[in-house]
């Protein structure tokens, strides 16, 4: 489902924030995306929703070389994604109940079903009474349930959420874990970056371990302790699923990493 | 095609672009008055030198009046036998006071104020007449007698005329411009301000053209908004124009009338405007975004 070959990215002309990053995600897949702050998961993934081109490597989503889609083709692909962006993203001048009807609204949906398909959402994340409120009015916990339930409400085929539970309580972290575990059941791939090691340890996934730009895979179930020196030169990276890793040190020299929009 | 999506902030919010319709207001008067001073001028004008085109006046100003009778009949007698003069007729007394009336004023033409005879003559569109000829048979009698076929008075006029034609056409191409620049400014500016509106709605999937379509149907409304405030000026201005000049110009010009055809035209300036207010938005934000690659 997504396909990472020696994916090398960096920030207009800084150096690298990703290296050498090669993984598999399967169809129906959950990971937990995890790592230390700046060590490069938003990065990652604003790979994986299409908000970046890599410097280098090759990346394929949907059985398409998304590197090298035409502009034109970004839509499709991006309707098909799902994103609670770290820092939500909610259009200030709309309500709740219209922030979440977007993105169904923008694949065509018809107006009354809409209407009813997102109170029902937004009731179940808890937010009732705040239908018709605009993000400002919003708490943090509050206005990331709207970013969840928008990026839910078209049950995309894959799912990215960053920090989708770093600012509601235990029990509304829970529901919410519980909402991304039901959709991954049905078939959403999803990867979920997070701080929180106990939701982690309880849903019990593969993590995809970033330390300084660098990927490490972590099974479920496996010890962080039992990982090799992060530091170290030879442990640059490790491999999964797709049987080669490519360490080209010398290959071309990278470019800047496009923003895609 | 699919219903706009609103995502956009209100336009009362828009600071950018919320004095624009007043903008296109101004632009919209200005050309309508370039537009509606052209057409009238071309029509009124156009008349009324066609109506003398066919003309000739004929002057005897012979300064004793019972030789000046008899030049005057020799005159009529001469034109009436040249092939090609439908009609001759000598202008009587009233209506030759009527012609000074706006110099002299009204009751100062006196009986005792030498005033030449005046004879209009209606020349047939179809024959060409020879002038030189006429005018050498007409010295002939006298002098003091004068063909004037009006056409290099017309000439200048005429040219004159266009002059004002193209001008006012000008200022109407330049108004275009203008307007289009302005559209333009208008929407990098709306553009600029929801930068990151924009930039979720593309996360989110939207097209390019889904963009263009909120932009393009609130500069349409722009347009018309604007169109039709500036329309109204334009009438209001026109109206009292005209008013004014028929009190000025009793008798001396024909004033030109309010023509019905071409007010029928006015009336689609804003719709001009709001059609060109659209399309300048909708290709400056597919222009714009095309670039964001
Ligand atoms: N737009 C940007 N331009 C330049 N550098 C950036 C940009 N965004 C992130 N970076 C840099 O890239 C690195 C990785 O950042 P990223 O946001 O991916 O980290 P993160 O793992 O998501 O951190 P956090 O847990 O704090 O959200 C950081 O060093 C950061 O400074
Ligand atoms: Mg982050």
């Amino acid at each position: 489902m997504i396909h990472f070959d020696n994916i090398g990215m960096r920030y207009g002309m800084g150096s690298e924030v990703l290296k050498d990053i090669s993984f598999n995600l399967k169809p129906g897949s959950l990971h937990f995306l995890t790592g230390p702050s700046g060590a490069g998961k938003t990065s990652l993934l604003k790979l994986m929703y299409l908000a970046q081109r890599p410097s280098r490597g090759k990346i394929t989503m949907f059985n398409e070389d998304v590197t090298a889609a035409k502009r034109e083709n970004l839509p499709k692909l991006r309707r098909r994604i799902g994103v609670v962006f770290q820092d939500f993203r909610l259009l200030d001048h709309l309500t709740a109940v219209e922030n979440v009807a977007l993105p169904l609204r923008i694949s065509g949906g018809k107006g009354a079903e809409i209407e009813e398909h997102v109170e029902e959402l937004l009731t179940w994340v808890g937010l009732k009474g705040r239908m018709k409120s605009r993000p400002p009015t919003l708490s943090g916990g509050e206005k990331q349930r709207v970013a969840i339930a928008r990026a839910v409400i078209k049950r995309p085929d894959i799912l990215l959420a960053d920090e989708p539970t770093g600012n509601v309580d235990p029990a509304i972290a829970k529901r919410i874990m519980h909402l991304f575990v039901e959709l991954n059941k049905l078939g959403t791939t999803t990867v979920i970056a997070t701080h929180d090691m106990s939701l982690v340890e309880e849903i019990g996934s593969d993590r995809l371990h970033l330390q300084e730009g660098r990927l490490h895979m972590i099974r479920a179930g496996e010890n962080v302790s039992n990982l090799p020196n992060l530091n170290e030169e030879k442990f640059d990276s490790l491999e999964f699923d797709s049987g080669k890793l490519d360490q080209n040190e010398f290959g071309p020299k990278p470019i800047a990493g496009d923003d895609m929009l | 095609m699919t219903k706009a999506i609103h995502f956009l902030p209100d336009e009362k919010n828009h600071e950018a672009t919320r004095l624009l319709p007043y903008v296109m207001a101004v632009m919209v008067y200005l050309s309508a008055l370039a537009l509606m001073g052209s057409m009238m001028l071309h029509k009124g004008f156009g008349d009324w030198t066609q109506s003398l085109s066919n003309r000739l006046t004929v002057q005897v100003t012979t300064a004793d009046q019972e030789t000046r009778e008899t030049q005057v009949r020799q005159v009529m007698q001469l034109l009436r036998n040249t092939p090609g003069i439908e009609h001759v007729r000598k202008l009587n007394e009233v209506e030759i006071e009527q012609l000074l009336e706006p110099w002299l004023g009204a009751g100062n033409v006196t009986s005792d104020l030498p005033v030449p005879d005046i004879l209009d003559v209606t020349v047939s569109r179809a024959l060409k007449i020879n002038l030189d000829a006429l005018n050498a048979q007409i010295s002939k009698i006298s002098g003091n007698i004068h063909l004037d076929d009006h056409q290099q008075w017309l000439g200048r006029f005429l040219r004159l005329m266009d002059m004002v034609e193209y001008t006012a056409l000008g200022i109407l191409l330049l108004v275009v411009m203008a307007t289009i620049c302005m559209v333009i400014f208008g929407t990098k500016a709306g553009m600029a301000e929801n930068r990151e509106t924009i930039a979720i709605m593309h996360h989110l999937g939207a097209q390019d053209s889904m963009v263009a379509r909120a932009y393009q149907n609130r500069f349409m409304v722009y347009g018309l908004k604007g169109g039709v405030i500036g329309l109204l000026l334009a009438f209001v201005t026109l109206i009292s124009l005209i008013y004014l000049s028929r009190d000025l110009a009793s008798g001396l010009v024909k004033v030109p009338e309010l023509p019905m055809f071409e007010v029928g035209i006015l009336l689609v300036v804003p719709i001009i405007a709001a059609a060109i207010s659209m399309l300048t938005a909708r290709i400056t934000v597919m222009r714009d975004l095309r670039r964001m690659v």
